[in-house]
């Protein structure tokens, strides 16, 4: 084993600490599936955000600082807890594996209901009704209960891509639109 | 010491003798008797003299003269025959230049073909090549230049497309798009998941 196969190793090492650490702490809070839900779109948000992601991860910005820059972001629009594993992460200086951590996360705790985590982009909001009826289908095509993680993405322009495990099920205008240039 | 006494004073006597004609010779041409004696005696005695003490150094000198005169005349035959020699050498000389620059020039010649024809295939080569390097170059350029303005074409086709497409997603299309997504979704098997 080489240098960079050992220090990937630990690197996913402590991703997968600090996943379960969170998870652990969710659980025992009785928040998980809000917690994870939030956390998710958190990941999300903050992978968009070059800004967030340079405060986040800037060495020269105290960590305190840091910390409070994700309780001015999230306080009052997420869950006590969630604000506080955010903060925790960022503390610890690993802001830069944030959301990898929340993704192991997120598996974890699907895995812990025996389903799987389908991320569904949208460029509008799934009603809960949509949202339902959209779990279905996937767990009809999968042959797996899935736990539906919606992600509203105005790129896609119009309609929805679902990533299940390696599987993606793109039915986006974008796609049909890149398929185009391709044929162009 | 006595003959010389007894020839004195017979001259004496016979001068004597003529004492009353002595403003007049006896001849109009010729001398007195011991004039004669005495001039004839004199003169053998200054010509056995010259013959005696002159002859000799003159003889010497004619012999010097004629030693330096021969060796004169044998430097001029030396110097004769080295010009010669040095003129047979230098025809000798001027022909084998002669020689040597009419093969040296045939070389010259012989070299300077060899260089022109390899100068002219080379040429030759080299404008084949560049031909054949342009024609290569125009047909890439051309291919570029079309692939780029495909490609500028499906882009702009593209990004004109993707408006078209913006402009007419209002809300009740997005419903229809999400709605035959999961409907088409729900419809397939989980061997052959595809939208």
């Amino acid at each position: 084993m080489n240098a960079s196969n050992q220090a990937g190793s630990a690197g996913g090492n402590r991703i997968d600490g600090y996943a379960r650490a969170l998870f652990e702490i969710a659980r025992a809070e009785g928040t998980l599936d809000e917690v994870e839900d939030e956390l998710f779109r958190f990941a999300r948000s903050y992978e968009s955000s070059d800004e967030l992601h340079k405060a986040l991860t800037d060495d020269m910005i105290p960590a305190a600082k840091r910390q409070s820059i994700v309780e001015d972001l999230l306080g009052g629009k997420a869950t006590p807890t969630t604000v506080q594993l955010v903060s925790l992460v960022v503390a610890g200086g690993r802001a830069r594996d944030l959301p990898a951590i929340i993704d192991r996360l997120v598996q974890r705790a699907a895995a812990s209901k025996d389903s799987e985590v389908a991320e569904v982009r949208s460029a509008v909001a799934l009603s809960e009704d949509q949202q339902d009826r959209l779990r279905a289908a996937l767990a009809n095509a999968t042959g797996r209960t899935v736990s539906l993680k919606v992600v509203v993405d105005p790129a896609v322009l119009g309609g929805i891509v679902a990533t299940v495990g390696d599987t993606v099920i793109d039915g986006t205008v974008r796609a049909h639109l890149d398929q185009l240039m391709s044929r162009l | 010491m006595t003959s010389l006494h007894a020839l004195t004073t017979s001259f004496v006597a016979a001068a004597g003798e003529g004492e009353e004609h002595i403003d007049r010779t006896h001849s109009a041409w010729l001398p007195e008797g011991y004039e004669i004696w005495f001039g004839g005696i004199a003169s053998v005695m200054i010509f056995g003299l010259l013959y005696w003490k002159a002859w000799p150094l003159v003889k010497k000198g004619m012999t010097a003269r004629t030693e330096r005169v021969q060796a004169e005349l044998d430097a001029a035959q030396q110097a004769e025959d080295d010009a010669t020699a040095e003129a047979a050498r230098i025809r000798s000389a001027k022909g084998d230049i002669e020689s040597e620059r009419a093969r040296l020039l045939a070389e010259a010649d012989q070299r300077a073909e060899a260089l022109l024809n390899d100068g002219r295939a080379r040429l030759e080569r080299e404008i084949e090549e560049l031909e054949a390097k342009s024609i290569a170059d125009i047909a890439s350029a051309s291919s570029r230049s079309a692939d780029e303005m495909r490609s500028e074409i499906a882009r702009f086709a593209a990004a004109a497309a993707e408006r078209v497409v913006e402009s007419s997603l209002d809300e009740a299309t997005q419903l229809r798009l999400i709605e035959d997504f999961i409907a088409n979704v729900g419809a397939t098997t989980p061997q052959g998941a595809s939208a």
